[in-house]
């Protein structure tokens, strides 16, 4: 039986601080699979250190945002056919030794999404209060309406399998804000999805996308009402996972 | 005597909107609905007496409220038809965009090992 393709996909913009270190890590600690940059038209020179890198790098033509970018790649996935799919940041937060953590558990589980978790198990990860918060409240909203325990519905540290990376590619409603949410559909859609611990950094430098104070608030509020709305929306509709 | 000035009002717009179709600014189809409000302007003008009627008709005792209110939910009406065909538009912008920079960044590359599934909307 041949070895499963694996692509990592890492969305950047303006990353050009912390992308070297992070393609560098990445190469030395995960060579069984390809890794693939989205440059989502980064102002700095980003795109040019990925190339130095020897990495491939696609580059969006406008700037798309994180979600968009992150298809960018799904769909290239898709057409190259990779039977699994590595989502990690390119600022430093994930490690990389931990992504195949997340792929050997996505083929031991039999999982259609396995999110690397920071708070299944006390990892040491020094947790912001107000994300804290975040965390703690889209956890109980993926409960009360999947019956499901999800500790880190915000983690954006994913292995997918090839049916979801299919589905994500081809879907035409591929969210803004993939996160709770995204893990609400699939699990009210019947996928499985699973979590596993891992290890994380806090951001080596840079800003993130959801800094500054109306940024924040524009996500919990989207987020909320999106989950709201894909619950009633899957009523009498929700199917059984998977097996 | 104020009535001629929403009757000029209504005549210019229309002829603004016949000026746009000849330059091909504005398409025939999107162009319906704006003559639609030109003409029950005319009409009105013209007319006032045919907004008591309708009110009165309607059990409405000040005219102005059904005209303000019948204007607010055609103007809704329209901006919520709008939305729905922005969000269409920056769907099959970002898509189109996503398939033109994976074209462009993998050109020297082999050529696609299989081609993209047709896009099911859901």
């Amino acid at each position: 039986m041949k070895d499963p393709r694996i692509l990592i996909i890492i969305p950047a913009y303006n990353e050009s601080a912390n992308i070297g270190s992070v393609l560098d890590e990445i190469s030395h600690d995960t060579s069984k699979a390809d890794i693939l940059v989205i440059n989502d038209h980064s102002t700095d020179n980003t795109a040019e250190i990925v190339q130095k890198a020897g990495v491939k790098c696609i580059t969006n033509l406008f700037n798309m945002r994180y979600a968009w970018a992150v298809q960018t790649g799904l769909k290239y996935a898709r057409d190259y056919n990779y039977d699994y799919a590595i989502l990690m940041d390119a600022d430093g937060q994930h490690i990389a030794n931990e992504a195949w953590k997340l792929y050997e558990s996505a083929v031991q589980t039999n999982s259609d999404i396995v999110i690397g978790s920071r708070y299944l198990k006390d990892l040491g990860y020094p947790c912001p209060f107000f994300r804290k918060i975040g965390t703690k409240f889209f956890a109980g909203l993926i409960r009360l309406f999947t019956k499901q325990k999800i500790a880190d519905p915000l983690s954006g540290f994913q292995c997918l399998n090839k049916k979801v990376i299919d589905y994500y590619a081809d879907c035409g409603n591929y969210p803004e804000f993939p996160d709770a949410n995204l893990i609400i559909e699939m699990l009210l859609k019947g996928y499985k999805v699973t979590e596993t611990p891992v290890k994380m950094r806090t951001r080596e430098s840079g800003t993130s996308m959801h800094s500054g104070i109306w940024k924040p608030i524009k996500y919990m509020v989207t987020q909320f009402y999106t989950c709201i709305v894909l619950f009633v929306k899957y009523i009498g509709k929700r199917k059984a996972p998977h097996a | 005597m104020h009535n001629i000035y929403f009757i000029i009002f209504a005549l210019l717009i229309i002829l603004y909107i016949f000026y746009s179709i000849r330059k091909n600014k504005l398409s025939i189809a999107n162009s319906f609905i704006w003559i639609v409000f030109c003409i029950i302007l005319l009409i009105l003008s013209i007319w006032p007496t045919s907004l008591d009627w309708l009110a009165n008709v309607l059990g409405i005792a000040y005219p102005p409220a059904l005209f303000l209110t019948i204007a607010v939910v055609i103007l809704f009406v329209m901006n919520f038809v709008q939305s729905k065909k922005i969000e269409d538009l920056h769907k099959k912008v970002i898509d189109l965009g996503q398939e033109l920079s994976i074209q462009k960044s993998t050109q020297k590359e082999s050529p696609k090992p299989k081609t993209p599934k047709p896009k099911s909307k859901s």
